[in-house]
């Protein structure tokens, strides 16, 4: 019973970006896989929402129109309320130099670009909830 | 704003300079007078006021003397601007004084020295900007036209330069005096407009240079709009692609899933353009600025290559031999890495054979990181192989075995290895596969460029070397 609980709360994914296009195909996809999928198209309502959807894992686009590195910015936010939970971040753009950034910098546990492979996000998804 | 204050800053270091330049050629024209002044009495006979003279060079001299230890003196102390150009003021004045008792006691109007002042007006001018200019040169006319009234009045004395010439002084005085200052009125005036029009466009250059430097920021900004808007749209559209093919979206039929896979193929092979023309446009920025470096675990960059071109892979049934030890690091830019990796793998997939062999190796040599990346597959010509690393150069088997390509692939390689401080060679036969050898010093840091925006130095990526 116990048990069964833990792998439904892990199961548990709140996907953040602004793309609506992005946001249906990867509801579909992952819930094909068996996962629970909520949506947030504005940081603001992702972070709200973690309190109570209590989510295994939440992805996070980078490139917001407000600001173009507001994904970072949210992730350090969240591991510093949810350290627990574990950040995917998500990006289209493929090259460090256009951010300024390295990735060490960045609170987050994984790194994809968009396309995504969605072999690794599973892979990755599922190491982290376990 | 900025580049007003660079001005500044380069006038004010010039104004030490410029005290110092002064310093010599009062030397010089304090041994020049002195000479002439012997020349005069003791080869020419001329009849002068010596007594004032000579000691009036030795005033010359000992004011300079002076003016060379309080220079030398205030050169360790950083005086402010005020103070330095008040010094500079005192011994501008000073000169105008001198140079006057000097073409005075020697006749005056009557001596050509009198034209030296057209020396000092050009170098207060050069100096002094506009306004100080007109009160110095106007000063100095009013004091000279005074002195030639009162000579000629005879309120003062007149010290001839000789007895034959001083007899028609009087009557060549007015026509002398008109000569003398409007030859130092338009000095004055020349030197102001041409010393004006060299700070314009010195103005302009650092303006332009301002510009041209952050023409840089710009490029990257917009290389990373670019990248973000169309590389978005094609994540999407993968994404539905994806969902097709994975049957989420209802029931699939064998022609769906091959038109599916054909598009989705399509959309790789656009992608991989779009990449290369970043990276192409990225690498060949003048200032290279956003980058970092870390600590690049070169086995997790082959893996996630030759992930990323997995499908490509097994759709031609292309296997992969990869063989690298998990210590092999290089302190350097993961984008870099991620830019030969990518182009090299993706080329050996795209041209191989057919259910042939890929393999990527990476290992230390001494203090050089060695990669190969070797295909089984169509391999260039020999007469082609000089070019392929020319920009958008295509081999002709090349061009017809996939029809996608920028022939950005390899300079954009290139490129990166040379920014390492690298080296790539490459062996082929036709129709007998290609190897890439690439060999990376491990202390290779990244080509920094000077400018740097974000205003930042890190000894590390710092390089004062430049192709």
């Amino acid at each position: 019973m116990i048990h069964e609980e833990v792998l439904m709360s892990n199961r548990r994914i709140l996907i953040i970006d602004d793309d609506q296009d992005i946001l249906e195909s990867m509801q579909a996809l992952l819930e094909y896989e068996g996962f629970e999928i909520r949506l947030a198209d504005r940081v603001e309502n992702g972070i709200e929402m973690i309190e109570e959807y209590d989510p295994g894992v939440i992805l996070l686009d980078v490139m917001f129109p407000e600001k173009k590195t507001l994904g970072f910015e949210a992730a350090e936010q969240i591991k510093g309320k949810y350290p627990e939970v574990p950040v995917f971040v998500i990006t289209a753009i493929n090259r460090e130099y256009a951010f300024d950034f390295v990735k060490d910098d960045i609170s987050a546990e994984e790194f994809f670009n968009k396309p995504i492979d969605y072999d690794r996000l599973i892979k990755k998804i599922k190491k982290y909830t376990q | 704003m900025q580049v007003q204050s660079k001005i500044e800053s380069s006038e004010f270091s010039n104004l030490n300079k410029v005290i110092g330049w002064f310093l010599i050629l009062r030397w010089v024209a304090c041994a020049g007078v002195l000479c002439s002044l012997l020349f005069m009495k003791l080869i020419f006979n001329y009849d002068l006021t010596y007594q004032v003279l000579f000691p009036l060079t030795g005033t010359l001299f000992l004011v300079n003397l002076m003016f060379t230890i309080y220079h030398v003196f205030i050169k360790e102390k950083n005086l402010s601007r005020r103070e330095l150009s008040k010094f500079f003021n005192i011994q501008v004045i000073l000169d105008y004084i001198l140079l006057f008792l000097l073409s005075y006691f020697t006749g005056f109007l009557e001596n050509p020295i009198c034209y030296y002042f057209v020396f000092h007006i050009m170098l207060t001018s050069f100096i002094f900007s506009g306004g100080i200019v007109f009160i110095y040169v106007g000063g100095l006319l009013l004091f000279l036209i005074t002195v030639m009234i009162a000579e000629y009045f005879g309120v003062i004395p007149h010290y001839p330069l000789s007895k034959a010439s001083s007899a028609i002084y009087y009557d060549q005085m007015l026509i002398r005096g008109i000569g003398l200052c409007t030859t130092l009125i338009f000095t004055a005036y020349l030197n102001s407009s041409i010393k004006k029009r060299i700070e314009e466009k010195g103005k302009r250059i650092e303006i332009e240079l301002d510009r041209y430097k952050s023409l840089d920021t710009i490029k990257s900004n917009f290389l990373l709009q670019v990248t973000h808007e169309i590389r978005g749209p094609i994540a999407a559209l993968k994404g539905f692609h994806e969902m097709i093919l994975k049957g989420i979206t209802g029931e699939k039929n064998l022609k769906t899933t091959e038109t599916i896979r054909k598009a989705n193929r399509r959309t790789d092979n656009l992608l991989t353009i779009v990449d290369e023309m970043i990276d192409y446009a990225y690498m060949t920025a003048e200032h290279r600025i956003h980058y970092g470096t870390t600590e690049v675990h070169i086995r997790d960059v082959i893996e996630a290559n030759i992930d990323q071109f997995s499908s490509l892979a097994s759709e031609k049934g292309i296997e992969f031999a990869s063989n690298c030890a998990k210590t092999t690091t290089l302190n350097t830019s993961s984008d870099f890495m991620n830019i030969i990796f990518s182009n090299l793998i993706s080329n050996a997939i795209r041209y191989s054979y057919p259910k042939s062999i890929v393999t990527v190796n990476a290992e230390k040599h001494g203090d050089m990181i060695h990669i190969m990346v070797k295909d089984e597959g169509i391999g260039i010509k020999s007469d082609e192989l000089a070019n392929i690393f020319e920009e958008f150069y295509r081999t002709r088997r090349a061009r017809e075995m996939e029809r996608d390509g920028t022939g950005l692939g390899l300079p954009i390689v290139q490129k990166a290895v040379d920014s390492l401080r690298g080296k790539i060679t490459v062996y082929s036969e036709e129709g007998n596969g290609t190897t890439f050898h690439i060999y990376l010093p491990l202390t290779s840091h990244i080509q920094r460029e000077l400018h740097d925006p974000r205003g930042g130095t890190n000894e590390q990526q710092t390089n004062s070397h430049h192709r």
